[in-house]
C-alpha cells in the first residue's frame, strides 16, 4: 500500500483560518462593540460604496441610519451561532441584505447584494414541501444523498454537486453526484483526507455552510477603528464573508472550480460528510437560499442518523438472534465449545466471516475458509498474549507478518477469548480484499511549500490505487456480536464448571458411602462365611463317621459354597479398592514378580504337570506394584485354572510392547474361548464357562482391566476354543523414560 | 491362677472357633475371654468386675478389631498409653485386610496383624501359630506369666 508521507499538514494546520483579517469581496462588513454598538472594524471595500474620503468618518455618518432600525435585533442576538437575517437596506442605490451574528463581545453585520426575486420565493418553504416527503421515502443512505444532491443543485444552480462521506481514515468517498453537461464526474471517487485539514473539519462542525463566490477574489482587509493595535484579532468563524485560505483558493483553481459552496453533514455530533458544490463560473448564493441549503443539510443529517440507527438496530437484532441460536444449541447439548462448528452458517454469519476456528489449547476445529491448523494454532498463541476480551484487525499481516502466508484466507481476524486460564479462543477470518480505489487525484501528492508558500496538489485526474493485505473492516456491530457471544459462552463455561464441581462433590459422597459399604462388607460378610466353613468342618470331623454319604456330600457343598462366597467378597473388595486407592507407581521388576507368583502357584498345584516358558528378562514396568501384582496373579492364575485337564499344561509368559508402551503376555494351551465373546471377557461377572467346569467369581478379568486402565494402559485377549488363550497387558512407559526413579532392586519383593 | 492369654472377642461363633483352635494347640486352659473392649480394659487395669483379680499381665492379648463400646484400636491405644500395660504384646485379629486398619494398628504399636482365614483348617493353623509363638516361645516382659506346655 502506498502511504502518503505525513510531513504535510503542519503548515495548513497552523494557518489562521478563523482570523484571516479579511473578507471576500462580494459583500461588506462592520464589527461593532456588543454593548454600545460602536464601530470597531470595517472592511476596506466600503470605499467602493461611500467614497475615498475619510472612511471611518463616512461610515460613522452612514451607520446610524442603517443600524438604528435594527438595534433591538442586534442587541438580542444570541452568542456564537450562525448569522441571522435582520433586514435589507439601500446604500448608494444598491439593495443590500443585512445578516448579523454575535461572537466574542462583538456584533458582526454583513451586507450582501440582495438577489432579485428569481421565482424561488421562500426557498425554505419549497424545501419542506417537496424535499422532506422524498427524503422519507428513500430506502438507503445513498438514495438520501442522491436526493440531497439534486435538491441543492435545484436550489443553487451549481454545475456539480457531490455528497461525500468521510471514512475511518478521513478520506472522502463520493456517494452521490448531480452534474450538468461539461462537468467531470467524480462519482465513486475518493478525496484524500489531506484535502480537508483538521482545523477546517472542526470549523465545518461549527459553521455548517461556506460559500466561496469566486476563487479568483482579492481578499478585502478589515480595518480597525480602535487605535490600540493590541485589540484581539476578529474571530470570523461564523462570518459568511470570511476570507479563506489562499491554499484552498489555489486548490479550487487547480480543480477548475471558480465557485464553491459546502454544507456540513453532521451525524451524532461528528462530521459525517459534506455536500460540496462546484461551478466553473463565479456564483453567488443568496442568504435565504443558503439558509435553505443549511437546513437541507440538517434534514439530511437527521435522516442519515435515523437510517443508520435503523440499520444498526436491525443488524443487531439479527446478530442477537444468531447468538441465541448458537448458545441455545450449546446449552441443549452436553458438549463443549467445539460444538459451535456444528452450525457453520450461524457461526460465520455472526461476524460476517469467511472462516472460523474454535481453539481449545492445542486443538482446533474449523469451518469455512481458514488457514491450515498449524497456522491457526500459532496465530492463537500469538493472539493469546494480545487479547483482552476481544481483538480485531482488518490488516493482520501488518501486525503478524506470518499471516502473509495465508492472506487469501485470513487477512482480517476477529478473536474473542473464552477463558482467562486456558487458551480458549474463538477466531473469525476474513479473506484479503484487493481493493482498487479511484482517487480524485493522487493522494500521495501533498500540499507542498514552494517559494516560501504552501501549494495544494495540482492534479485531480483519476488516480487508481491497489490496496493489498487487508480484509473488509470489522464493523462495530460485528465486534459487539462476537463479544455478546463470548459473554454467553463464558456464562455457559462457568455454569458447566459449577455443575462439574457439584457432580464431583456428589461423586465424593457416593464414593465415601461405597467405601463404608465395602468396609462393612469386608468385616461382616467374611465372618459368617468363615463360620459356615468352620462349623461344617467341625461337624465333619466330629460326626463324619456317623453321617450318611449323602449328608457328607451336602455338607461338602455347603463348605464349597461358603469358600466361594468368601473369595467373591475378597475379589469384590479388591475391585472397589482399585477404584478409590491412589496409584503409587514405581519401576517394577516384572521378572521378580512373575517368579514369585509362578513359585506360589506351582506349589499350590504340585499335583499337576505344568511347563512354564518364561522369557528372560521380562521388561521393567512403570506401575503400582501392588495393583500390578494383583493383575499378574489373575492372569497367571487363570492360565493355571483353564489348563486343568491338559497334561502337560503349557504356560508362556513373555514381554510385549511398542514405541510407547511396555507389558507382557500370558498364553496357555487351555480351554480357550471363542473370539466372538472377546468383548465380554473383561466385564464384571462375565463368565464364559459354567461354574461346574471352572470355579471363579467372574470378576478376575474385570480387576485386570481396571488395574490396567487406571494406569492408562490397555489389555487385550486372543483365544480359540480348546486350543488356548493369550492375554496381553500394555502400560505407558515411565514418564522419565529410561531413568530409574524409585527403583525396585532386581528380584526384590513387592 | 494367672491366665496368660487374653482373648477379646464379641462374636460368640468366632469365640468358640478360636477356643477350639487353641484347644487343639493345648492352649485353651490358659485363655481368659472377655466380650468387649470395655471389659478388656477393666480386666487389664483390674477395675470394675475385675477389681479383685490377682496382679499380673497376660502374656499376649488377642484382640478383635471390631468390638462393641470400645473397639480394638481404642483398646490398643489405651494399652500403649498405660505405663503398666505398654509392654504387653498385642495381636490384632480381624476379618478384614482393609489397608487403613492395618496401617492404623501398626501406627498404634500392634505386634502382629492377622486376617482370619475363611478356611477352617487354615484358621486353626493360624491361631495355633499365634498362641504358640506369643504365649509359649516369646519371652514375655517381666510381670507376665509364661505358659508351660504340659504335653511336651
Amino acid at each position: 500500500m502506498t502511504q502518503p508521507t505525513r510531513l504535510d499538514l503542519a503548515a495548513c494546520a497552523s494557518e489562521p483560518i478563523r482570523v484571516p483579517g479579511a473578507i471576500q469581496p462580494h459583500g461588506w462588513m462592520v464589527a461593532l462593540g456588543a454593548d454600545d454598538l460602536q464601530l470597531l472594524a470595517y472592511s476596506e471595500n466600503w470605499r467602493d460604496l461611500v467614497g475615498d474620503a475619510d472612511l471611518p468618518a463616512s461610515l460613522a455618518a452612514l451607520l446610524p441610519a442603517l443600524l438604528t432600525p435594527v438595534q433591538p435585533k442586534l442587541r438580542g442576538l444570541p452568542d456564537t451561532v450562525g448569522p441571522a437575517a435582520i433586514g435589507s437596506v439601500s446604500v448608494a442605490g444598491r439593495r443590500l441584505d443585512m445578516i448579523a451574528h454575535r461572537s466574542a463581545a462583538r456584533v458582526f453585520v454583513e451586507f450582501e447584494p440582495a438577489v432579485p426575486d428569481d421565482g424561488l420565493r421562500a426557498p425554505l418553504y419549497t424545501l419542506v414541501r417537496q424535499f422532506v416527503p422524498l427524503l422519507q421515502q428513500a430506502t438507503s443512505v445513498e438514495a438520501l444523498c442522491a436526493l440531497a444532491a439534486e435538491e441543492i443543485q435545484r436550489l443553487t444552480g451549481f454545475g456539480r454537486t457531490l455528497v461525500y462521506r468521510f471514512d475511518a481514515e478521513g478520506h472522502g468517498e463520493v456517494l452521490a453526484e448531480t452534474i450538468e453537461p461539461g462537468y467531470e464526474s467524480y462519482a465513486g471517487h475518493r478525496f484524500p483526507a489531506s484535502d480537508v485539514p483538521a482545523q477546517a473539519r472542526e470549523l465545518y462542525l461549527q459553521n455548517r455552510i461556506r460559500l466561496i463566490a469566486s476563487a479568483d477574489y482579492v481578499p478585502v482587509p478589515l480595518r480597525s477603528t480602535v487605535p490600540d493595535a493590541a485589540q484581539a484579532p476578529l474571530d470570523l468563524s461564523f462570518a459568511a464573508l470570511r476570507s479563506v485560505s489562499p491554499v484552498h483558493l489555489e486548490y479550487m483553481r487547480n480543480m477548475g472550480t471558480a465557485a464553491s459552496m459546502s454544507v456540513s453533514v453532521v451525524v451524532r455530533g461528528r462530521l459525517w460528510g459534506l455536500i460540496s458544490c462546484h461551478d466553473h463560473a463565479p456564483r453567488f448564493v443568496s442568504f435565504q437560499t443558503r439558509v435553505a441549503c443549511e437546513h437541507l443539510g440538517q434534514l439530511l443529517s437527521l435522516q442519515i442518523e435515523a437510517k443508520e440507527d435503523n440499520a444498526e438496530v436491525a443488524d443487531r437484532l439479527e446478530l442477537r438472534r444468531i447468538t441465541l441460536d448458537l448458545v441455545s444449541q450449546l446449552t441443549d447439548s452436553d458438549a463443549t465449545l467445539q460444538q459451535l462448528v456444528r452450525e457453520p452458517a450461524s457461526l460465520l454469519r455472526i461476524a460476517r466471516a469467511g472462516g472460523a476456528a474454535v481453539v481449545l489449547d492445542e486443538s482446533c476445529w474449523m469451518v469455512g475458509k481458514t488457514p491450515p491448523p498449524p497456522e491457526v494454532l500459532r496465530l492463537a498463541q500469538w493472539l493469546a498474549s494480545r487479547i483482552g476480551d476481544v481483538f480485531h484487525t482488518d490488516r493482520l499481516p501488518e501486525a503478524y507478518p506470518a499471516a502473509g502466508a495465508f492472506a487469501e484466507a485470513g487477512c482480517g481476524v476477529l478473536a474473542v477469548s473464552i477463558s482467562k486460564v486456558h487458551r480458549h479462543l474463538l477466531i473469525w477470518f476474513r479473506p484479503e480484499m484487493v481493493q482498487t480505489i479511484e482517487w480524485a487525484g493522487d493522494p500521495r501528492k501533498q500540499p507542498v511549500e514552494r517559494d516560501g508558500q504552501l501549494h495544494p496538489r495540482r492534479s485531480f485526474a483519476t488516480w487508481r490505487e491497489q490496496v493489498r493485505g487487508r480484509s473488509l473492516a470489522w464493523r462495530g456491530g460485528e465486534v459487539a456480536a462476537a463479544l455478546e457471544l463470548r459473554q454467553a459462552l463464558v456464562g455457559i463455561v462457568l455454569r458447566r464448571a459449577e455443575e462439574l464441581a457439584e457432580l464431583a462433590g456428589e461423586l465424593g459422597r457416593v464414593n465415601k458411602e461405597l467405601e463404608a459399604f465395602s468396609y462393612s462388607v469386608s468385616h461382616d460378610l467374611r465372618a459368617p462365611m468363615r463360620h459356615i466353613a468352620g462349623y461344617v468342618d467341625l461337624v465333619l470331623e466330629l460326626e463324619g463317621g456317623a453321617l450318611s454319604e449323602r449328608t457328607r456330600r451336602y455338607l461338602d457343598h455347603v463348605k464349597g459354597a461358603a469358600k466361594f462366597a468368601g473369595e467373591l467378597v475378597d475379589a469384590l473388595l479388591d475391585f472397589s479398592r482399585m477404584g478409590r486407592a491412589a496409584l503409587k507407581p514405581a519401576e517394577v521388576d516384572l521378572d521378580g514378580l512373575v517368579h514369585d507368583l509362578v513359585q506360589q502357584l506351582s506349589s499350590e498345584h504340585a499335583d499337576r504337570r505344568i511347563e512354564w516358558h518364561i522369557e528372560q528378562p521380562l521388561p521393567r514396568l512403570w506401575a503400582d506394584p501392588v495393583f500390578l501384582q494383583m493383575a499378574a496373579r489373575n492372569l497367571i492364575g487363570n492360565a493355571v485354572k483353564y489348563t486343568r485337564g491338559r497334561d502337560p499344561a503349557v504356560i508362556r509368559i513373555r514381554g510385549a510392547g511398542n514405541d510407547r508402551q511396555d507389558g507382557f503376555e500370558v498364553a496357555d494351551n487351555g480351554v480357550g474361548f471363542s473370539m466372538k465373546y472377546a468383548n465380554k471377557l473383561f466385564g464384571v461377572f462375565q463368565r464364559l464357562h459354567t461354574a461346574e467346569e471352572f470355579e471363579g467369581s467372574g470378576i478376575g478379568l474385570a480387576n485386570v482391566r481396571r488395574v490396567v486402565e487406571r494406569h492408562g494402559g490397555s489389555v487385550s485377549a486372543r483365544g480359540e476354543p480348546d486350543v488356548g488363550a493369550a492375554f496381553t497387558i500394555l502400560l505407558p512407559r515411565s514418564p522419565s523414560t529410561g531413568v530409574l526413579s524409585n527403583p525396585v532392586p532386581p528380584g526384590g519383593k513387592l | 491362677m494367672l491366665k496368660p492369654i487374653l482373648l477379646v472377642e464379641d462374636d460368640a461363633r468366632d469365640l468358640e472357633l478360636t477356643l477350639v483352635a487353641l484347644e487343639r494347640s493345648q492352649l485353651a486352659n490358659d485363655v481368659i475371654t472377655v466380650r468387649d473392649g470395655a471389659q478388656a480394659l477393666d480386666y487389664l487395669l483390674r477395675e470394675g468386675t475385675y477389681a479383685g483379680r490377682t496382679a499380673g499381665n497376660p502374656a499376649v492379648i488377642l484382640l478383635d478389631l471390631k468390638l462393641p463400646k470400645v473397639n480394638g484400636l481404642e483398646v490398643l491405644q489405651a494399652v500403649r498409653a498405660s505405663e503398666a500395660l505398654r509392654a504387653i504384646p498385642v495381636v490384632m485379629l480381624t476379618s478384614s485386610h482393609e489397608e487403613s486398619d492395618v496401617l492404623r494398628s501398626y501406627e498404634l504399636g500392634v505386634n502382629a496383624y492377622v486376617v482370619k482365614p475363611v478356611d477352617f483348617k487354615q484358621f486353626v493353623a493360624a491361631i495355633a501359630d499365634l498362641g504358640i509363638f506369643w504365649a509359649v516361645l516369646n519371652e514375655p516382659p517381666p510381670g507376665s506369666a509364661k505358659v508351660q506346655r504340659r504335653y511336651e
